[in-house]
């Protein structure tokens, strides 16, 4: 029997502390999102005092009863040795930046470092929020970043409000799209 | 009325919008006083009309029509997004395309009235008493008439083009492609040029409404029209003397009702608006090209397949005509995508001197398994947003 980690899909939201991805998962979800108070588990054992991180999960129900799980990984970089353990088996990343942080950019960088084996594996498609607030760097500065970074193709970069759930829906296609430009929707 | 300019025995065309939307009457309205002077002139009242211009689009067109029941003298020019579509609805009508051409309408217009007067003068008199006939085939029952089937084709903005040929060679039809001078982003694109050029900001003076290009620090456009006005206003020729683009130093309209869209997103979504489905002038379909970056898709009009267009697309250096036979679309999806890319300064055109071979198509033929976990996602969010 397949393990339960193994048998639901997931998608993973990951990005800067309040970046979005609380909301952005709430946005998206079929179920009242679980932000949960996640107690370090036995990888994390040594820390364990000091690892009590917020991690939030929601759901999608598709029509024939499978279940999709959304995952947010805790947003504080310190944690970020969970971030692959939770993304195992993920179908693709979607990153939320917080553009009102002193330098988004960096990161861009530091959390496309992080998960630079599992976007590899799959795909990612990268959201900019609180562009209403701070309209700087704009998209082609990503964009310039991405291709410093060597990302050739480019991922997806679009303007994201994590309250909007349209937004948050076209990230999610746009990340499904680049796993399979193929993909039939009708 | 300016009788004065109009040259003796040449009758001015009475023209009476019976059934046009109001930035279809403005812009017949300004064309009217521009340039048909001599030929058209416009009444207010379905009475004094000799010809009547009725936008099939719209909703309540067969009310519109019940109303010419009771004038069978006055003639009637049509128009739609998709005239044969609506061909069998109005059999005998003349339904011209949109966007409307500016140079030929005079002519047809005065033709129109000139035929149903003919028709009606040798037509065999009616008993008085009869009810006027409707026009033949006029539905009575709302249920068919056929609207709500429409939409979907209308919504998507990309023309009803037949596919060309696969290969370059043959020559290509006319309608193929449209003149960007001849709309708005033509203007548009030269507005942000210029604006950007200069580092200062520029309107495109002599439009209804106030449409401003801001250079910095990230370049803007700000708009007094509303979007749904805005997409009508995009698909529309303008008479070649409306627009002209003058720097300002700040936007004189501005005042708290305006919007404003990042330039690369506004360029994209006019670009699509004018293009429906064409290619811009000089546009080659086989020349293998590459888009520079995924457009913004928040905000950047979204015509049907643009999203697996992109994906693919960003990734292959491919033609036109190569992006649809792998993705198995029709031809004018991807040649909207490319007129927005080349507006939205997002197409790249420097392909690599060795081309990389052809890679068979990434839709496969027989869909017939269990659609993959990612199709169901994608059903899941199209139905659900
Ligand atoms: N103004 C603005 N607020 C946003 C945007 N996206 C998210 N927020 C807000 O930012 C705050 C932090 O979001 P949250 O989901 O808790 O971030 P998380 O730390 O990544 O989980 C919330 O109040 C959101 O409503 C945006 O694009 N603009
Ligand atoms: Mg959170």
């Amino acid at each position: 029997m397949r393990s339960e980690r193994a048998r639901h899909n997931k998608i993973i939201f990951s990005g800067t502390v309040g970046a979005g991805k609380s909301t952005a998962i709430a946005a998206l979800s079929d179920i009242p999102p679980v932000s949960t108070e996640a107690v370090a588990s036995d990888e994390t054992a040594a820390l364990k005092r000091t690892t009590t991180v917020a991690m939030d999960y929601g759901v999608l129900n598709l029509p024939d009863g499978e279940k999709v799980m959304l995952y947010g990984t805790p947003g504080q970089e310190r944690f970020s040795f969970m971030w692959e353990i939770l993304s195992e088996g993920g179908i693709g990343l979607v990153l939320l930046i917080n553009n009102a942080n002193t330098d988004p950019l960096k990161d861009l960088e530091n959390y496309l470092a992080a998960f630079r084996k599992f976007i590899s594996g799959t795909a990612v498609a990268i959201g900019v929020t609180h562009m209403d607030r701070a309209q700087e760097p704009g998209l082609d500065a990503y964009r310039q970043k991405l291709a410093d970074l060597g990302h050739d193709p480019l991922p997806a970069v679009f303007r994201a409000d994590a309250r909007n759930r349209e937004d948050v829906a076209m990230l999610v296609k746009a990340l499904l799209y680049t796993l399979n430009p193929g993909l039939i929707d009708a | 009325m300016s009788r004065h300019t109009h040259l003796p025995g040449q009758p001015l065309t009475a023209l009476y919008l019976l059934h046009a939307g109001s930035m279809d009457a403005r812009l017949i309205g300004l064309s009217v006083e521009r340039h048909w002077k001599h030929s058209v002139r416009l009444v207010a009242t379905l009475d004094e009309a000799r010809v009547v211009l009725v936008d099939c689009d719209r909703p309540g067109v067969e009310a519109a029509f019940e109303q010419l029941g009771q004038h069978p003298r006055t003639g009637v020019v049509c128009y739609a997004f998709h005239p044969k579509d609506h061909a069998p609805r109005f059999p005998n009508r003349v339904i011209l395309g949109k966007p409307l051409n500016l140079e030929s309408l005079p002519g047809i217009l005065a033709q129109a009235a000139n035929d149903t007067a003919r028709q009606v003068a040798v037509a065999p008199p009616r008993p008085q008493a009869a009810p006027e006939t409707p026009p033949a085939n006029f539905s009575s029952k709302p249920a068919a008439l056929g609207h709500g089937l429409k939409m979907d084709d209308e919504r998507d903005l990309c023309g009803a083009m037949d596919d060309i040929p696969l290969t370059a060679g043959a020559t290509l039809p006319e309608k193929l492609f449209f003149d960007p001078d001849l709309y708005l982003i033509g203007h548009l694109s030269r507005a942000v040029e210029q604006a950007i050029v200069s580092g200062r900001p520029h309107v495109i003076s002599g439009l209804p409404r106030l449409i401003g290009v801001q250079p910095r620090p990230l370049p803007i456009c700000v708009t007094a029209f509303r979007d749904n006005q805005l997409r009508p206003f995009s698909m529309t020729q303008l008479p070649n003397t409306t627009a002209r683009i003058v720097s300002s130093l700040i936007f004189s309209e501005s005042v708290g009702t305006d919007t404003v869209y990042g330039a690369e997103d506004f360029l994209w979504n006019i670009a699509a608006w004018a293009a429906r489905g064409r290619l811009p002038l000089g546009a080659d379909p086989y020349q293998r090209v590459r888009l520079k970056a995924w457009p913004n898709f928040t905000h950047a009009f979204v015509s049907p397949h643009a999203l697996r267009i992109a994906a693919l697309w960003t990734r292959t250096w491919a033609s036109p005509v190569e992006i649809a036979t792998r993705l198995a679309i029709p031809h004018r999806y991807v040649f909207s995508v490319f007129s927005s890319a080349q507006f939205a300064g997002l197409l790249d055109r420097d392909a690599p001197a060795v081309t990389p071979p052809v890679i068979a198509p990434v839709v496969a033929p027989t869909q017939q398994q269990r659609p993959s976990i990612l199709s169901r996602i994608l059903r899941k969010l199209l139905n659900a947003v």
